[in-house]
């Protein structure tokens, strides 16, 4: 295994999750002015479907991953000191990883 | 004409300071000619400057917040007061002198020469016209920095990231068809510092003299990894 992190694969994660996720918001916002679900529970039944719960699902992993890549990209142009780019490296993983942990707990509920 | 030219001795001067000179703007002048008449006015005054036609890439300068060479540019294009700077983000050693080994340094990594495993040929590796105009907008470099100078990209990290100059030429060796070093060229690009700290900001197409486009070329690097990659 490389010592280095990566660099092409970064991007071309970047890129295809930019495409995912511009589809995905797309599609959400198109359904939701033609037709917005009348009340909580249809909203709650339409995102529970599993077709849209996998999509949702998907759009939540590919949101953390297209997030780290560019929070890291941030990291890595301007954080010099090595110690101090770990740590926030750490900290940013950890912070993603509790919003992914929340993203699955609500999206558990919805089954 | 005013100019106001950045001054710095580091072995007199405790901190840099901007100095003005008045000039007699001629017909036709070029900044190079101002700055050697503020040379004769005051000989302590350094810049680099060699050929006075756009071919050495030695006069690189900061002019009114752009980087361009001093010998092609004409005084009557610019904005009076006209501000001379160095290079930003390179070390100055005096005045407008900067220390460019960072530049050469990440020149010389992306190993600028023809590589080949098959034995070069007893008399030349033909090209085709069109393998042979592949290599137009990329050959014309000049190495003057003012791309890789101008890039904020190279600014926070001369020394891991290759910049614009570099990888320009990284592009016209992989898009050589005698060159046969293609993998090892491509393996040695990927990482997080070398090839993917650019952000597509485009200064370097701007700050280019000689109107190359390092920004296309670093998208062939990537295109073409892409496609060896899948």
């Amino acid at each position: 295994m490389s010592r280095q992190m990566s660099g092409f694969r970064a991007w071309v994660w970047q890129r295809a999750s930019a495409v995912y996720l511009a589809l995905y918001i797309a599609y959400v916002l198109l359904h939701l002015m033609l037709a917005p679900p009348v009340d909580q529970q249809a909203l709650a039944s339409w995102m529970g479907a599993l077709p849209m719960w996998l999509a949702t699902a998907l759009f939540m992993l590919m949101l953390l991953l297209h997030a780290w890549v560019g929070v890291r990209d941030v990291i890595l142009d301007y954080l010099k000191p090595a110690f101090l780019r770990f740590l926030a490296l750490l900290a940013v993983q950890a912070f993603l990883l509790a919003c992914g942990l929340w993203a699955l707990a609500v999206l558990v509920q919805l089954l | 004409m005013r100019f106001e030219v950045y001054r710095y001795n580091p072995d007199t001067d405790a901190k840099p300071y901007m100095q003005a000179f008045d000039l007699e703007v001629e017909r036709g002048m070029m900044l190079r000619d101002a700055l050697l008449k503020i040379k004769e006015q005051d000989e302590s005054f350094a810049f680099r400057h060699s050929c006075g036609e756009g071919v050495c890439g030695s006069d690189g300068v900061n002019v009114n917040g752009s980087n361009r060479l001093a010998c092609i540019t004409p005084v009557a294009e610019l904005k009076a007061p006209v501000v001379v700077r160095p290079f930003p983000g390179r070390p100055v050693i005096r005045d407008l002198v900067v220390d460019m080994s960072d530049f050469y340094r990440q020149y010389q990594a992306v190993e600028p020469w023809l590589k080949r495993k098959e034995p070069v040929p007893e008399q030349e590796s033909l090209q085709t016209p069109a393998q042979r105009a592949r290599l137009d907008g990329l050959w014309e470099c000049i190495m003057c920095g003012c791309c890789s100078t101008s890039c904020p990209s190279f600014w926070w990290n001369p020394d891991k990231f290759l910049g614009p100059q570099a990888l320009l030429t990284a592009w016209r060796f992989l898009a050589d068809s005698r060159d046969q070093g293609e993998e090892e060229r491509l393996d040695a690009l990927d990482g997080p510092y070398k090839l993917f700290r650019c952000h597509t900001i485009m200064n370097c197409v701007e700050a280019c003299p000689k109107h190359l486009n390092p920004t296309e070329a670093i998208g062939h690097i990537r295109n073409l990894m892409l496609k060896k990659s899948v």
